[in-house]
């Protein structure tokens, strides 16, 4: 192709470049929506995983769990707690003659740590007076 | 005299020419035969404007019939107007086995002017001559017999304005209708790409907030890691909140009339004992425990209540 043609077609070929620029344009704007489209469900899906494990991780093993559950030893007297042992990552502990407020305060107090109760045994021993058996994981 | 410059790069042409052949590329002169000139003093200072008015300047001295194209270009004070019929001229080039290819650019011979101080003749019939700083064609009968003519070597000819052979055919789109169109293309292919850049961008944030988490726990990377963790932990903070949440339902079950007997809370089952002496009490525990979707079972005066977690 000749200077005279390129000349005598300047016209159509600015046109055409243009055109082309379009379509190249279109192209990458449509390859970018693809891209983020099949991406973007990932990378929330991996997100949310992360921060999940992250939560979950915290929450049900976290490393103050040992020393929030002493409070269960001393929210009611001394005398009242038969057993209370813990050991490696596990508590035991065993309550007797409670009565019926201090055996709601236990219980809202365990309810709210974020242990694994293994096995809980509330036992009315007299009236209102209750044993309470406890044994619980982190 | 030679209308063929020495190197071959300039031609005359002119209606008596022979045919040439020609192997490389030629500026070509056109005589007046081949196009119509109009000299006017204008207050114009650009090329584009003085082109813009051109076809009207010409309008009661073309063939309407022709489809002519224009050139323009200033000479001290005046205006140099061009129309000339590139479809005609091309016919002719091609009959003189000139092919338009070969042609690199299109002058007029209305540039000759200075030089035509003497007449020049192209041909037996024919002379170029300048009258009134106009050039033109005249019979060589009308010239007088004792004139002499000058030799015109047009290696030596400078010439200025000229159109490429190329430029002068009207193209299949007009100016106007390229400007609008690519300007349309150029203004949608931006918009494409800032909207494709927007997009992009728009999933960096997520990403790099991803590549945050990782780095903060590389060893989370993998999926079937992070897919192992979530099994481990996800039934424990189900089962763990059910057993806290039957908890508070079976405490809200109790009241002034009515006492826990037994609770027991194993891996994934909660067992309560209510006891109460009054029958009615006994429905409305029985009534609460089935709203909260818990199973009641009842003996005597006891009641069980029960959850599978």
């Amino acid at each position: 192709m000749n200077m005279m043609t390129l000349q005598r077609y300047k016209n159509e070929l600015i046109i055409l470049i243009t055109l082309l620029f379009l379509m190249f344009s279109f192209i990458y704007k449509n390859a970018a929506n693809t891209y983020v489209h099949q991406n973007k469900m990932l990378i929330q899906k991996q997100i949310m995983e992360l921060n999940s494990i992250k939560a979950l991780k915290e929450q049900w093993g976290g490393k103050q769990l040992a020393n929030k559950l002493k409070v269960l030893k001393t929210i009611v007297s001394n005398s009242k707690v038969a057993l209370f042992q813990k050991k490696s990552k596990k508590l035991h502990a065993s309550y007797k003659d409670l009565t019926g407020s201090e055996l709601n305060k236990l219980t809202n107090k365990l309810i709210n740590i974020p242990v694994q109760i293994v096995q809980l045994d509330i036992k009315q021993s007299s009236k209102n007076l209750y044993t309470m058996e406890l044994k619980c994981k982190w | 005299m030679s209308l063929v410059d020495k190197n071959n790069q300039k031609l005359l042409i002119h209606k008596d020419m022979d045919s040439v052949s020609l192997k490389h590329s030629v500026e070509i002169i056109l005589t007046p035969e081949f196009y119509t000139f109009i000299s006017e003093e204008l207050d114009i200072k650009f090329a584009y404007q003085a082109k813009q008015i051109a076809q009207s300047l010409f309008d009661d001295y073309l063939d309407s019939s022709h489809e002519y194209q224009y050139h323009v270009s200033k000479h001290g004070e005046s205006w140099y107007f061009y129309a000339y019929d590139i479809k005609e001229i091309e016919a002719f080039l091609e009959s003189k086995g000139i092919e338009a290819h070969r042609v690199s650019k299109i002058y007029f011979a209305q540039e000759l002017n200075i030089e035509l101080t003497q007449p020049i003749k192209i041909s037996n019939q024919n002379v170029l001559i300048s009258i009134d700083d106009t050039v033109t064609i005249l019979p060589v009968h009308l010239i007088g017999r004792d004139t002499e003519f000058k030799t015109l070597d047009l290696s030596k000819v400078k010439l200025h304005s000229g159109v490429s052979l190329g430029a002068s055919h009207n193209s299949l789109i007009s100016l106007k209708e390229t400007i609008l169109l690519s300007s349309i293309f150029v203004i949608l292919g931006t918009i494409f790409i800032i909207e494709g850049n927007r997009t992009t961008a728009s999933i960096s944030k997520d990403n790099e907030q991803l590549l945050a988490l990782l780095d903060d726990n590389p060893s989370y990377s993998s999926t079937a890691i992070r897919e192992s963790i979530l099994a481990k932990y996800k039934p424990i903070n189900r089962v763990e909140r059910a057993k806290r949440k039957t908890i508070k339902e079976i405490s809200k079950l109790l009241s002034a009339k009515s006492e826990l007997s037994t609770l027991h809370i194993e891996k994934s089952k909660v067992l309560a004992e209510i006891t109460t002496l009054e029958n009615r009490i006994i429905n409305q525990i029985t009534q609460s425990a089935k709203e909260k979707h818990l199973k009641t079972t009842v003996t005597g005066k006891t009641i069980k209540v029960e959850k599978s977690l």
